[in-house]
């Protein structure tokens, strides 16, 4: 049953016969993205409680380290507007195990 | 910022002298280095040294930039046959290193001969840790007594600033994975011990029966520079796994629940290497500052809408500072990597850190003593690809609070830390583990490990799980949300 929901649910044709019927028809997709979306949450979480698979240790903050000689050069080469987004695209600032181009330093 | 170079030049510490060849010990000769990159295992990232065993003179570039520079005893620039160091100690070679200037090598072998391992007041070989005495305890006279801290003695604590080019502590030389059977002559008696080192450090002597140690370090991993001994004691370890068990019982897998015996737990020393480093860091990339947030709306009657959106002013973002990261660890046996879970759920070893290692005292083979010991098997090559990455992972860590007014967040494009100097040491540290493999699963199932820190106590540990009956709750949850849903979505339906 459960399955039949979530394929329902995720099928883009669904919410969008319901939102050509209008805003107050949205509530009957209710039942069918909270469901599975629970569902989810619960396997998920229970899951990782219990296996920990996400757990390492967060060397980048306990290490031990000074820093010094900070050089902060900041220059304004442009605007974004009309966004919707709150967060600029890419935004990778806390992705600190994410490696970016490498660069030669002198 | 100009256009960065696509192969940058790294800076890559040179080896610690291999390790002498044998002296009639290991059970073969050798042709040619062991543990070549060139015939390492898979992803390894560093090329091999210079085949040609030509020698690149120190403080000038080989050509290809991510090249290893050669090793001590390398130069010469002949072809031939790979020469292996001298017999006689690793001291030859660590002064072949020691010319290079970019290397220091700081031995940190014990001048205890490889034998008797005597009590300093008493004399008495039978010596082992005490977990209740934090000490090494002489069975005949109880004379307690800790080794000397490693950093202190070894000269091992200077300042991080003050590093330059690579000082490696002669635990990390190159492993030699041959070097499995060694003889011990007893000091006592005068009869010869064969000990397989690849499992032990130690032996009786079978006449005399005094305990003989392998005091020197050894080319096969098994010796590192110092050893941070155990402080949590057994039952503490065994507490503390029943109390994360106990929390984890309800959907734990049956099988699991009927075996689990934490009295099990074994007391382990896992190798790492415990990295300092000097460098300065460079990071580019792009910033946005909101400067406005307003409401449009659209449409009229039943279609009108609302949306926010943001206009945002976008800088270019350079940060550049200096780092002096100090006990950076890295694990040194392939079997713990902390990113292949594949076999055992290997990152429940690397989340029970951190451990002091600035404690560490210097080896001595009786704190291995009914312990085991995961002999290293990785060397300073092949785990420093790992701490450049982790390098640069700190320096990105300490940019974000100069990133503070970018409210939309930061794009980081460019990163890059210049390694002005290095110091590798190798370190056993201590870890209480349950571990267990389902039984109905054979050989080949995955090992789910119960850690805890044997120093600060910290636990973390992967239970196996009944997936039927995670299943079940996760269906009847869904079906709860499902029913809410369903009653505020027909409120919706009828208020639309």
């Amino acid at each position: 049953m459960f399955p039949l929901l979530a394929e329902l649910a995720a099928d883009p044709t669904t919410s969008m016969l319901l939102a050509d019927s209008g805003d107050g028809a949205i509530g009957i997709a209710f039942p069918f993205v909270a469901g599975p979306a629970v569902f989810a949450a619960v396997y998920g979480g229970i899951y990782r409680y219990y296996r920990n698979t996400d757990k390492r240790h967060h060397f980048a903050r306990e290490t031990e380290v000074s820093v010094g000689n900070l050089d902060k050069r900041d220059s304004k080469v442009g605007t974004n507007n009309r966004q919707k987004s709150r967060t600029m695209n890419g935004d990778n600032s806390t992705d600190y195990l994410d490696r970016v181009h490498r660069i030669a330093v002198d | 910022m100009s256009v960065p170079p696509q192969d940058p030049q790294w800076a890559r510490p040179n080896q610690p002298a291999r390790p002498p060849a044998e002296s009639g010990l290991g059970p073969a000769a050798h042709t040619g280095p062991q543990n070549d990159p060139a015939q390492g295992g898979p992803g390894r990232a560093v090329p091999p040294p210079r085949g040609d065993g030509g020698a690149v003179p120190p403080g000038t570039q080989s050509s290809d930039p991510r090249a290893v520079p050669p090793w001590p005893g390398e130069e010469g620039g002949e072809q031939g046959p790979t020469q292996m160091l001298g017999d006689e100690s690793l001291g030859e070679a660590a002064q072949a290193a020691l010319n290079d200037s970019r290397n220091r090598i700081i031995d940190t072998s014990s001048s205890s001969q490889d034998g008797l391992n005597k009590c300093p007041q008493c004399g008495s070989s039978d010596i082992q840790y005490s977990l209740s005495a934090k000490a090494l305890v002489c069975a005949y006279c109880r004379h307690e007594w800790n080794e000397a801290n490693a950093e202190q003695s070894f000269g091992l604590d200077s300042p991080i600033a003050d590093l330059r080019g690579h000082t490696l502590a002669s635990g990390t030389a190159d492993i030699r994975e041959d070097f499995t059977v060694m003889t011990l002559k007893c000091q006592g008696c005068g009869a010869e011990v064969v000990v397989n080192v690849d499992q032990e450090l130690q032996a009786r002597c079978h006449w005399c029966r005094q305990t003989l140690s392998v005091n020197t370090q050894i080319p096969n991993g098994a010796v590192p520079d110092a050893v941070l001994p155990f402080e949590l004691t057994r039952e503490q370890a065994i507490e503390r796994i029943d109390e994360f068990a106990g929390k984890r019982k309800a959907f734990a897998l049956g099988r699991f629940k009927a075996e689990f015996v934490p009295d099990n737990v074994m007391g382990v020393y896992i190798p790492y290497m415990v990295v300092d480093g000097n460098m300065h860091a460079v990071l580019g990339g792009t910033g946005e500052v909101t400067t406005r947030r307003y409401t449009v709306t659209t449409g009229s009657g039943d279609n009108r809408r609302s949306e926010t959106y943001y206009d945002a002013d976008v800088y270019r973002v350079q940060r550049a500072f200096d780092l002096l990261v100090d006990d950076l660890t890295v694990e040194s046996a392939q079997r713990f990597n902390a990113h292949d879970n594949s076999n055992a759920t290997n990152n429940i070893l690397n989340a029970v850190q951190p451990y002091d290692t600035e404690n560490a005292v210097a080896y001595n083979s009786n704190y291995l003593k009914n312990f085991t010991s995961e002999r290293r098997d990785l060397n300073v090559r092949d785990v420093d690809d790992a701490v450049e990455d982790k390098f640069l992972a700190i320096a990105r860590a300490k940019a974000t609070p100069t990133i503070g007014r970018y409210d939309r967040g930061v794009r980081w494009e460019q990163e890059g830390v210049a390694v002005h100097g290095t110091r590798w040491i190798s370190v056993y540290v201590p870890v209480w583990l349950y571990s267990y493999a389902d039984s109905a699963k054979g050989e080949g199932s995955l090992v789910h490990y119960i850690a805890v820190n044997a120093r600060n106590g910290n636990t973390m540990g992967s239970v196996p799980v009944s997936h039927p009956k995670i299943f079940a709750v996760a269906c009847l949850a869904g079906t709860v949300a499902a029913a809410v849903g369903a009653v505020v979505g027909f409120g919706w339906f009828l208020a639309g």
